[in-house]
């Protein structure tokens, strides 16, 4: 059924008549029947996750070192089955409703009776985090390092970013035990996730252009924050420029 | 124009019947198709009340309330306003006794199909603090108190109380679970930082799940809904693909390549995962394998891909690449093969979010004012609607379970914050109010 509907489906063109087309409507509309949840058939249930996750991250490890880049993590496959409803009752049992009771979920916990949630825990993370940024800051204010401003929507370096680059790549020249690190900024304008492609790109650049001044590449890395760390937050665009940016930063440590 | 006009008409005049044909030919489960069905119609349902029975003075108040948003939001029931009909709200105590079935019959002759009461009070004999509800339901069709409902829990869980009736009747008119007891999974800004969140799905019960004091972007549920997967930095410098489990707070790196390693989807059954990743030289879709680990490289372009969402079947996907100049929305199998553009208006289109039903694909245009809205096109790409309008930026639509409604973020107010509006682009209903920035909403599955 599912390969007569792809097939359908790819010739569903203006062209068709109205025959073939309520056929198609008909067989789309039992594919997305079939694609509901409840009705998978991986629908298993499952009691006692605890222990059945920590049994496939064993599993999983040993495969760890076969691919570097990918994790060892627990099994995601569809694993609770039901709502958790039981239907209204002439007589209904009464149903206790609690944060991590979790026994009308087969021991999961899911959203469906109070979510069981952990408690974020800062535990020192965020504290470390924006002392060494600050170090960072600190370093490269020292440093003078010039920024790179771009277009709406384009990566492309202008002459101005150029000079900039120019006096950057000296520095690095005359500092040859630094790292820098190219920060790639996007205004508010658009979506978080394009904005991520945007920001490497606009990183890139500024990298290629240094490494074409005679930096060596080793001795910088890009990163693309998108428009998730703004230097402005106003929504004009006086502000939007400050954030279409290539940031430079001299890396502590690592 | 006119052509691609008369045939979207056509389409969806064909649609109906085809719908229509559904439901003769696959039975029971066909409930499914008739509420997302434009001439479906809602079924008429009358909230007595909840009587307050010796509890903390809201008690009553708040179910009631919870209750009534919940069913309305659910848009299987019109709700009737009793007092206007007549119909005076009093206790019916369980139903039973001739007092009820005028009040019952009363109802019925001015048009609600199904009447709905309870009662909550304090939990007697166990701990202090517990309170219980007892929910009571009329259907009129068989002119009988059906059945109802006893819950208890502490004061913390009166609100899950009443979602939980609330999908306990929708699970009864229609075999659907309901969205009532659903999340949604969010950022929040916290300083510079941006950590993760859950919420209830009316935007109540924040929780706070990341402290990592640096960026946590783009969460996606896993389908069983324990996990969620999403972009993390390491030391700031460089992205992973990590997932957190919501029961413990405990976390993994899934992926750690060199580059960038965004927009994480699982699939349907969870068997993998469709991540975009640059660590090849620019941004391309992968899908890794859960359990074996493998990887496969999707899309071979020197463009930008990204943002892969799964078709609830799991065969295919939709998602973005800027080949052409600026993103545009494309569809392919599963395993890469038969890509091709979905969305041709407009030199914006991006963050795909397939539905649950698989007859929409939720994304964000770029209108010709330059406005960054909701769009919604057919999977064969001839029906296509404009679902916000105004200024601001809207992003990150994702799916009610259901499939009748959407969560994104939008900056109409100002500040980003997330907003819920049904399909066909009625009743917005903006969802947070507190904090500086809040994005990437993405509501679990149903349970």
């Amino acid at each position: 059924m599912t390969n007569n509907y792809m097939t359908n489906y790819e010739r569903g063109e203006a062209g068709m008549g109205t025959r073939s087309l309520s056929m198609m409507m008909a067989l789309l509309a039992s594919v997305a029947l079939a694609g509901m949840p409840g009705c998978s058939k991986k629908s298993v249930q499952s009691g006692g996750d605890t222990q059945s996750s920590q049994q496939s991250t064993a599993k999983s490890g040993s495969m760890d070192s076969a691919r570097s880049g990918v994790g060892s993590f627990p099994d995601t496959s569809m694993q609770s089955g039901g709502s958790g409803l039981r239907g209204l009752d002439k007589n209904p049992a009464e149903e206790r409703i609690g944060s991590g009771s979790g026994s009308e979920m087969g021991g999961l916990g899911g959203p469906g009776s109070g979510t069981m949630l952990a408690k974020a825990d800062p535990s020192g993370a965020s504290k470390r985090q924006l002392e060494e940024m600050r170090a960072e800051a600190a370093a490269s204010a020292a440093a003078g390092l010039r920024d790179v401003f771009f277009g709406y929507d384009s990566w492309t370096i202008s002459e101005e970013g150029r000079q900039a680059l120019a006096r950057d790549a000296e520095w690095m020249k005359a500092n040859t035990g630094a790292a820098v690190k190219v920060e790639g900024h996007c205004d508010e304008r658009g979506t978080s996730a394009y904005n991520l492609v945007l920001g490497e790109k606009r990183a890139k650049a500024v990298r290629n252009y240094l490494v074409e001044l005679g930096v060596s590449a080793n001795r910088l890395s890009v990163v693309s924050y998108g428009k998730e760390r703004p230097f402005c937050n106003e929504h004009a665009e006086s502000c939007y420029q400050q954030n279409r940016r290539g940031h430079l930063v001299v890396k502590s440590g690592k | 124009m006119n052509r691609r006009k008369l045939v979207s008409t056509v389409l969806g005049g064909v649609f109906l019947i085809a719908g229509a044909i559904g439901i003769l030919e696959s039975g029971a489960a066909d409930v499914f198709l008739e509420a997302t069905r434009p001439d479906f119609q809602k079924i008429p349902l009358g909230v007595l009340g909840i009587q307050n029975n010796g509890g903390p003075e809201w008690l009553g108040g708040r179910l009631e309330e919870v209750l009534k948003k919940d069913l309305k939001r659910s848009l299987v029931f019109e709700l009737m306003d009793l007092p206007s009909l007549g119909i005076k709200v009093r206790d019916v105590g369980n139903g039973a006794g001739n007092g009820p079935k005028a009040v019952f019959k009363q109802a019925a002759e001015n048009g609600v199909s199904v009447l709905v009461w309870g009662k909550a009070g304090l939990k007697e004999g166990e701990k202090d603090a517990d309170v219980n509800m007892e929910g009571f339901v009329y259907d009129s069709g068989s002119d009988e108190v059906v059945g109802g409902k006893r819950y208890v829990g502490s004061p913390s869980v009166v609100r899950l109380m009443a979602h939980r009736f609330a999908d306990e009747l929708v699970f009864r008119y229609t075999g659907e679970p309901g969205i009532a007891r659903t999340k949604i999974a969010y950022v929040s800004a916290q300083g510079a930082a941006r950590e993760l969140f859950v919420m209830d799905y009316d935007g109540y019960d924040a929780r706070q799940l990341t402290a990592d004091g640096f960026l946590n972007l783009m969460p996606r549920w896993s389908p069983d809904r324990r996990f969620l997967v999403f972009t993390a930095y390491r030391d700031r410098n460089t992205q992973d693909i990590d997932m957190i489990e919501l029961a413990t707070g405990k976390r993994w790196t899934l992926v750690s390549f060199g580059g960038l390693n965004i927009t994480p989807a699982l699939s349907p059954d969870g068997n993998f995962l469709a991540f975009a990743s640059s660590h090849e030289g620019n941004s391309e879709i992968y899908r890794l394998d859960t359990r074996t680990k493998a990887l496969q490289r999707l899309t071979v372009n020197p463009a930008g891909e990204l943002s892969p969402s799964w078709s609830p079947t799991g065969r295919e996907l939709a998602f973005v690449s800027d080949r052409g100049g600026g993103p545009q929305v494309f569809l392919m199998s599963a395993d890469g093969s038969n890509v091709r553009r979905l969305t041709f208006e407009g030199d914006y289109n991006a963050a795909p979010a397939w539905s649950p039903r698989g007859n929409w694909i939720a994304y964000v245009c770029r209108t010709t004012r330059k406005e960054y809205k909701l769009c919604v096109i057919s999977p064969d790409g001839q029906k296509r609607m404009q679902l916000t309008t105004g200024g601001g930026v809207d992003d990150s639509p994702s799916w009610s379970p259901d499939g009748r409604h959407l969560v994104f973020s939008s900056t109409a107010d100002g500040k980003s914050h997330i907003y819920m509006i049904d399909a066909d682009g009625k009743d917005l209903e903006r969802l947070t109010f507190d904090g500086t920035h809040n994005s990437a909403p993405t509501w679990s599955p149903a349970s």
